[in-house]
């Protein structure tokens, strides 16, 4: 089963800028996951996009180990994204990746940038 | 009764910030009292930076005291703007015919879960103002994901009462100016705990605004939206203003400049300068075309 998610349906506006709509974005993935549904979010009218958003619906998605990047590849695609958003998915998931693989390791980094021990 | 003269020039410079801040510090201790903020020697007060001042008394007004903007006739035959800008009608002071341009992004307040209404807000006050200078889309759409990212930082890291905003073109310099004001947990506090030590405030400020530097815990990762308007920002040669405590930090013509003031704000004041220049527009070095095996 394929679920196809119109973003700008889903929460009502065409701005994807605040953490509590990401969330809602992220509670629907997870949901047809458990289902074993495969989903295709789509961000056709979206005409604004913050990492905020993206952080809350695709960067919890690697919290707790959930989900292997071979899962989300394959059971996760994206469609209608304007190019100039295109480059907020790299951060977002580059830098979800780096926080919930070592948080302890993150604070550690930013103590030692701060006081120069590294 | 207490009355308080604002000074006769109010800029986002270093010493403009301190004036407010001293305002602000002056009432510290004042609670239930009636205080009369007094325009008389107002000569210049940089228009968006009615957000601080509205922040000012709102939090004036949490205490009990009753506030109210005074002899403001010689500043109003100066200049309008507080009048454009709604700032002064929020106050209750009225003039019959508004005349000027349309250069103002009106004072408002917005609840911490009043996202929507912000949405709306920007949307009128920057998409459909025939004021705002003509540039391109994507410089426009960069804008405002910026003051979104701001805003976002705002609303879920100062837990506050209000967030003030209140913004002004400069048409000839084709500048933007947006000022975004909150009167929650600052900044320096937020870091401070985090790291649990007792960094100078301007530090504090300056390990915030580093990519992936967050203050936020749990399962939703954070530290790209003041790391992004910072690189956006150096890359459109434009300014940001943190003043969070007593802590100042400007990112300025690509130098960072950082100072602990004489006073300080309970909250936070976020300012920024975009530059609506067409030749400063700019491609991400990472841009990304294909979006398939992303995660």
């Amino acid at each position: 089963m394929l679920m196809q998610v119109l973003i700008k349906d889903k929460i009502s506006k065409r701005f994807a800028v605040s953490t509590e709509d990401g969330d809602k974005i992220y509670h629907i993935i997870i949901g047809n996951f458990l289902k074993k549904e495969k989903v295709t979010l789509d961000f056709e009218g979206i005409t604004l996009m913050t990492t905020a958003f993206l952080n809350a619906a695709i960067g919890q998605l690697y919290s707790n180990n959930q989900y292997s990047s071979e899962f989300l590849n394959n059971y996760l695609s994206l469609i209608n994204v304007e190019e100039q958003d295109a480059h907020l998915f790299r951060l977002v998931v580059k830098r979800a990746k780096e926080y919930f693989a070592n948080k302890d390791g993150f604070e550690k980094n930013s103590n030692d940038s701060i006081y120069g021990d590294d | 009764m207490r009355k308080i003269y604002i000074p006769s020039k109010i800029t986002s410079a270093i010493d403009g910030y301190e004036l407010l801040l001293r305002l602000h510090s002056e009432f510290e201790k004042t609670n239930n009292e009636e205080i009369h903020f007094s325009f008389l020697n107002v000569v210049w007060f940089e228009a968006n930076l009615a957000a601080v001042l509205g922040a000012i008394i709102e939090e004036l007004e949490w205490r009990g005291n009753t506030v109210k903007i005074v002899e403001t006739d010689n500043y109003s035959r100066i200049n309008n703007v507080f009048f454009r800008n709604g700032f002064f009608p929020h106050h209750g002071i009225y003039i019959d015919v508004i005349s000027g341009g349309n250069t103002q992004i009106s004072y408002k307040m917005f609840l911490e879960s009043e996202d929507q209404l912000y949405n709306n807000y920007i949307q009128s006050e920057l998409l459909n103002n025939s004021g705002f200078p003509k540039h391109s889309p994507r410089l426009g759409a960069e804008i405002k994901r910026n003051i979104f990212e701001l805003f976002e930082n705002a609303r879920t890291h100062g837990k506050c009462s209000h967030i003030h905003t209140c913004g002004q073109f400069y048409p000839h310099y084709r500048k933007l100016n947006i000022t975004i004001v909150d009167t929650g947990k600052t900044i320096v506090s937020n870091v401070r705990e985090h790291l649990n030590n007792n960094l100078g405030s301007c530090e504090c400020i300056d390990w915030a605004m580093k990519m992936n530097n967050t203050t936020k815990a749990g399962n939703t990762p954070g530290g790209l939206g003041l790391g992004l308007i910072f690189d956006f920002i150096n890359l459109n040669k434009g300014k940001i203003q943190i003043v969070s405590s007593n802590g100042f930090w400007e990112l300025k013509e690509g130098r960072v400049r950082k100072l602990d003031l004489n006073f300080s704000f309970s909250g936070t004041i976020a300012n920024l300068e975009f530059n609506l220049d067409e030749h400063l527009l700019y491609h991400f070095a990472d841009e990304v075309k294909d979006l398939n095996n992303i995660f």
